[in-house]
């Protein structure tokens, strides 16, 4: 990742962290009071939902959303944008708007859920949750530099031939060489019923692969950036291994996940329109 | 999930509508209070709140005053906040209830609002049936202060009663009522005049209907009539004990009319404290000391001074001749005429008692070392003088050695025994006087008879008749005889003068003829 591109990500991020500290900050004496007392207090009539400010977090979360899917549905699915940046990147976008304008429109609610409308607010909800998922599951597969998903073959063969750089870049005693390019093969897993428990055996095997590989490098008295980058090679190899193991289950679920995603995006749409109808025939078009 | 986080099914409400509300929940409802395009407009609000809507029509009440009118209901009134939301809210402490047309000051500003803003006090019968409301209040008093006066006063009860208590009645001003109070009225609880009693089982205080015209409403007159039933011609509102007029007051209605020098005496000599105070009037000594100290005390008790002294004057005295004849010293003669002061006032202070009924207690005796005291024993001058006339002299002077016969006896004492001296000034003389003639009388001739040095006039001078008769010419020198006896005394006793004083020549040395012929 560049450092442009992580300039970029840390700014989306902070704007999305920052907006919601600043709301929470001005807001909480207001949002934190029961229904019946907030109408007295002095903030309501910016921070009600059809408040100067409320409605207009409403109103710009929604577009936000609305711009943030409709962006990323055409940039996947048109020819014509696709030469216009990367899809990776278009996602991550996608997920600044998807992740800023919840926010915005839970500021909006007031934290306040009832209704026809705190249909379309939980399906927003269920929707961004399941992204959050759906990204998890995104980057447990592999994929191109455009975001093509790799075939099995073409992971495994990312893979990097860690015998022949150990032996040519590094002079390691054959105890630890023999050490470290074991920790990067593949295990066959025991059946365990328990996924969690799984997991978690898995994970504490991988940190203990890792400490051995640690203390094998450094007996053998290399530079600390040598060290840290066999280690390195190591790490990348047990990850490799590691979605190489799960690439069916995660392709498997990932769509499904669209299944789940996608029709709660519709549904938070459909209501949203009936909100905002309701709002506008009934004479609340905040600055308009 | 839907259902599970949606109760209602296409509740498009924001918010559960307030208690007062609910009624109106529902979706075909929303237009009840909802303008579409126009959000909630107060047309819609006083579509239904009609009892605001009059007032506001009537420009009355808080909806009416600078502070709402403009505003949206919706700015004070909201909804959708829940069941339980209040609807109308503020803060009861800094609310400015004189919007409402009615200030809270005095004792309305310490009430809390419930205390007035019940049903009781709600007279329409709409609003009366609200679980709660602020309207309905009318700002008269008696809707809900009780009517103490029990309708006996029709006028608004903030003419006299102000807002801080009931009591007093601070704005009542009792001098435009139909009896205003003055002078000492004005001290009187009112309690004295208005009677608190208990009418319709209440505790009620009568301020209408009293009489006031006579005094005699209230007062009980102490002089029982005796001065009639105008009591103001005497007394004031001032007081009672102030008499007004007082120079107009007849005092011969009472019992002790003033006469002669009462009638210059200022009331207050007498009258002390007040005047309507009674006075002991029975005795001088009521009012007057005894300026005589009780001189006059018999077994203790002063007789009034009236037996002496009236009301024309304390200087003079009705006290008689006659009664002073009947005391220890009667006066008869000059004493009749000697003024009181004479003798009963021979020092500062007047005197009755113990001032001696001798002549020397008060006459001073002008003889002392001139008469021996043998013939005046004691002092007693009534030996020779009487009171009648002082110049009266009835001494016997034969008890001295030279007793007065003939003209001597028409003579006055101060003849003989009283000389002028050189100064002029008369000097007594008892004493010692010589029994001869010259002593007293002159010698005419000039010392010519005088023998040894003393001339006897008696020789030839009788003391009875002065005219000689028993000289005897011819046992001079020079007998009368013949022609002699005819001729004239004065023919041959000539009248000279020598060293200035003419006198008779009778021892005539030269007794030849030639010397007369």
């Amino acid at each position: 990742m560049s450092y442009t591109h992580k300039l970029y990500i840390f700014a989306l991020s902070a704007i999305v962290l920052v907006t919601f500290a600043l709301l929470c900050y001005y807001g909480y004496s207001y949002y934190r009071l029961p229904l019946e007392e907030r109408f007295f207090h002095q903030g309501h009539t910016l921070l009600k939902p059809g408040g100067g400010w409320g409605h207009g977090f409403g109103i710009i979360g929604s577009l936000s959303m609305i711009l943030g899917i409709v962006l990323y549905m055409v940039r996947k699915r048109s020819r014509f944008l696709g030469r216009f940046g990367l899809l990776k990147h278009w996602l991550e976008f996608h997920i600044f708007l998807c992740t800023l304008g919840p926010v915005l429109v839970l500021f909006h609610t007031s934290f306040k859920f009832g209704g026809l409308v705190a249909v379309s607010f939980w399906s927003m909800v269920a929707v961004f949750l399941s992204g959050v998922i759906g990204r998890f599951i995104y980057i447990q597969i592999p994929r191109t530099i455009e975001g093509r998903e790799l075939s099995l073959n073409e992971v495994r063969d990312l893979k990097s031939n860690i015998g022949t750089i150990l032996s040519e870049s590094y002079k390691l005693d054959e105890e630890s060489y023999n050490l470290i390019l074991d920790s990067t093969k593949r295990k066959v897993e025991l059946y365990e019923k328990n996924v969690f428990l799984k997991f978690t055996r898995k994970y504490f095997n991988e940190r203990k692969t890792i400490s051995s590989v640690k203390a094998a490098v450094k007996k053998n008295n290399l530079s600390r950036a040598d060290r840290k980058e066999v280690v390195n090679l190591v790490k990348h190899d047990i990850t490799l291994n590691r979605r190489i193991d799960r690439l069916v289950t995660m392709q498997n679920l990932f769509k499904y996940w669209h299944v789940a995603h996608l029709p709660f995006a519709i549904v938070m749409l459909i209501i949203m329109v009936i909100h905002v109808g309701v709002t506008i025939v009934l004479g609340y078009r905040w600055i308009f | 999930m839907l259902f599970s986080t949606v109760p209602v099914i296409a509740q498009i409400s924001p918010g559960q509508l307030a208690s007062v509300h609910s009624h109106l929940e529902g979706i075909s409802n929303c237009t009840h209070c909802h303008t579409l395009g126009d959000k909630v407009t107060n047309d819609k609000c006083l579509s239904c709140h009609t009892e605001i809507k009059a007032r506001l029509d009537l420009h009355k009440g808080y909806h009416a005053s600078s502070e709402v009118k403009g505003k949206n209901c919706t700015s004070c009134h909201s909804d959708h906040h829940g069941l339980t939301f209040q609807i109308i809210r503020f803060d009861k402490e800094k609310f400015n209830h004189t919007l409402t047309g009615f200030t809270l000051s005095g004792a309305h500003s310490k009430k809390v609002c419930k205390d007035c803003h019940k049903a009781e006090f709600i007279a329409n019968g709409k609003l009366k049936s609200k679980k709660f409301t602020y309207l309905g209040l009318n700002t008269n008093c008696l809707p809900c202060h009780t009517d103490y006066h029990q309708k006996t006063i029709t006028a608004p009860c903030l003419n006299c009663h102000g807002d801080a208590a009931f009591k007093p009645a601070p704005k009542f001003n009792h001098a435009s009522a139909k009896f205003p109070l003055q002078g000492m009225h004005q001290t009187v609880p009112c309690v004295k005049c208005h009677p608190v009693t208990m009418t319709n089982t209440i505790k009620f205080q009568q301020f209408s209907g009293i009489l006031y015209k006579q005094c005699s409403n209230c007062h009980t007159d102490p002089h029982h009539g005796q001065f009639g039933p105008n009591c103001m011609s005497c007394h004031s509102e001032a007081s009672f004990h102030t008499v007004k007029g007082i120079s107009n007051f007849d005092h011969f209605k009472t019992k002790y009319p003033l006469e002669n020098k009462h009638q210059g005496v200022p009331c207050k000599s007498c009258h002390k404290t007040n005047v309507t105070d009674p006075v002991k009037h029975s005795r001088c000594f009521d009012c007057h000391s005894d300026y005589h100290y009780g001189q006059f005390a018999k077994q203790g008790v002063i007789p009034d001074c009236s037996g002496c002294h009236s009301t024309k004057g304390f200087t003079g005295t009705s006290f008689t001749i006659e009664q002073h004849n009947s005391a220890n010293f009667k006066l008869d003669g000059a004493h009749l005429a000697t003024p009181c002061f004479a003798c009963h006032k021979k020092q500062e202070k007047w005197s009755f008692r113990q001032i001696g009924i001798r002549c020397a207690d008060c006459h001073k005796d002008i003889h002392e070392g001139f008469i021996n005291k043998k013939y005046y024993p004691d002092n007693n001058c009534s030996i020779c003088h009487n009171p009648s006339h002082w110049g009266e002299v009835s001494f016997d002077h034969s008890l001295t050695q030279f007793a007065i016969t003939g003209p001597h006896a028409t003579l006055s004492c101060r003849a003989c025994h009283f000389k002028k001296d050189s100064t002029g000034v008369d000097q007594q003389q008892f004493a010692d006087m010589s029994a001869n003639c010259s002593n007293c009388h002159k010698d005419n001739h000039n010392r010519q008879f005088e023998t040894n040095g003393i001339t006897d006039c008696l020789r030839c001078h009788n003391a009875s008749l002065w005219k000689i008769t028993t000289f005897d010419h011819n046992k001079t020198t020079f007998k009368l005889d013949g022609k002699h006896q005819n001729v004239a005394c004065a023919k041959c006793h000539k009248t000279v003068t020598e060293q200035n004083i003419t006198y008779v020549l009778y021892k005539i040395k030269d007794t030849r003829c030639e010397s007369c012929h």
